[in-house]
């Protein structure tokens, strides 16, 4: 028989058995075996797994001390060496997802497989992917069981350095990575079946599933318009004219901050579109219908707005996959929000 | 976020959407003749910024044609 896996079990205050909300600022901890919830896992391994220490830490460290507490984690996990990572499960639980993704991103980084357990819907999700298999479960712990079961097995698999299926078939979420492999039966017999199934009220699965799109809480109004300042945010496709910094004109997987502070319009001669969705000459010939810095230069001037973000961002919105405008997004949020920008109008073509 | 595709920007999530001109030129209309086209440029951009004094629940179409009813705007390109 094979060796049992070596895993660690990360878990937060609740499940750790430490406390409830009162203990959600409790420090990283490391307890030897399987505790609280972990114990749960101990049984769902059997005897092809052992939890060899569970790592505890208050959700609250976790999300607004992370720079105290991952790299804690950090720490422990290159001491442990453990064969695979198992994270929660953290079922709706905010914070606590977001700690599970952490962490699983670490182990990641350290060249150990990690398996989180979470709600589809929780924030943590996005945060873990790709690298961090997530096996959707229920919103409570009513779940446990069944959650556990299902991230057992995968991370039986993955500790084991076995290739894992896709996600439909193995039961992690889509991570959003494509790969070619044999359906074994032509496309057209593959559609007219479905339609088979669908025209008698079967129950079909697409090949082609449509995601709702993320839902995101609107941002609050500006109070006072003649004293915010103001950003510039395009997916036209502007670049620097003869594009020096050789963006792509699609697929971006960057996008480029350049400063406005001397200049009052955008002109054909310093700028240009390069972006493989639309014809570029109207754009070329005036870029500001891309990023309209002589009206807000103009509103500025007549004292409508307080000012203008000297940083514009610029990148070709065409071909890009949601999880990477995700990624630049957040990112050019966060410098605005460390700039304090008060409001930013995003042109898309 | 100011798009001439409002729809798609609307059904993808997006809170505040300002109907643009054309995917071509999104603020304004050069058809329009310079005037025309910088008063159609700055109308957009003046929705924007109302946009973005408005508070929103969910996914809104802010469109300066409905506003703009005094402004005389073609749709030749």
């Amino acid at each position: 028989m094979q060796e049992p896996l070596r895993v660690v079990h990360y878990v937060n205050q609740f499940f750790g058995g430490i406390g409830g909300e009162e203990a959600a600022n409790a420090e990283v901890s490391l307890a030897d075996g399987a505790v609280g919830s972990g114990r749960a896992l101990q049984q769902a391994l059997g005897e092809q797994g052992i939890v060899s220490h569970t790592l505890i830490c208050g959700d609250n460290t976790a999300n607004d001390r992370q720079d105290d507490a991952m790299p804690a984690i950090e720490t422990h996990l290159r001491t442990l060496q453990p064969e695979v990572l198992i994270a929660g499960p953290a079922f709706a639980s905010g914070r606590y997802g977001l700690a599970c993704a952490q962490v699983g991103k670490i182990a990641h980084a350290l060249g150990i497989p990690a398996v989180a357990g979470m709600h589809p819907d929780n924030p943590g999700v996005a945060d873990a992917m790709p690298n961090v298999y997530v096996v959707p479960t229920g919103e409570t712990s009513a779940d446990m069981q069944q959650a556990l079961a299902a991230m057992t097995r995968l991370a039986l698999q993955l500790g084991r350095g076995e290739e894992l299926g896709p996600a439909e078939h193995e039961g992690y979420l889509p991570r959003g990575i494509r790969r070619v492999y044999d359906r074994q039966e032509l496309g057209y017999k593959r559609a007219l079946n479905m339609l088979v199934h669908k025209l008698k009220g079967e129950p079909i699965v697409t090949e082609v599933p449509i995601h709702a799109p993320e839902k995101v809480t609107p941002a609050a109004p500006i109070a006072d318009l003649a004293s915010a300042t103001i950003a510039m945010v395009t997916t036209g496709g502007l670049v620097r004219k003869g594009n020096p910094d050789k963006q792509v004109s699609a697929n971006a997987t960057r996008y480029y901050r350049h400063s406005v502070a001397e200049l009052r319009s955008l002109s054909g001669s310093d700028w240009e579109a390069y972006h493989a969705g639309y014809f570029n000459h109207i754009v070329n010939a005036n870029p500001n219908y891309i990023l309209p810095l002589n009206f807000l230069r103009d509103l500025e001037a007549a004292g409508v707005i307080g000012g203008v973000y000297e940083g514009i961002y610029a990148l070709p919105g065409v071909s890009t996959p949601v999880a990477v405008s995700q990624m630049m997004g957040h990112s050019i949020a966060q410098d605005l929000q460390d700039a304090q920008v008060t409001g930013c109008l995003l042109v898309a073509t | 976020m100011i798009s001439a595709i409002y729809n798609l920007a609307l059904t993808t999530g997006a809170n505040r959407v300002v109907r643009g001109s054309r995917i071509e030129h999104v603020c304004g209309d050069p058809n329009l003749g310079a005037e025309k086209d910088y008063a159609y440029g700055m109308r957009i951009v003046q929705t924007a910024l109302d946009a973005i004094c408005t508070p929103v629940t969910e996914p809104t179409l802010f469109d300066p044609l409905e506003r703009a009813a005094e402004l005389e705007v073609s749709h030749v390109s």
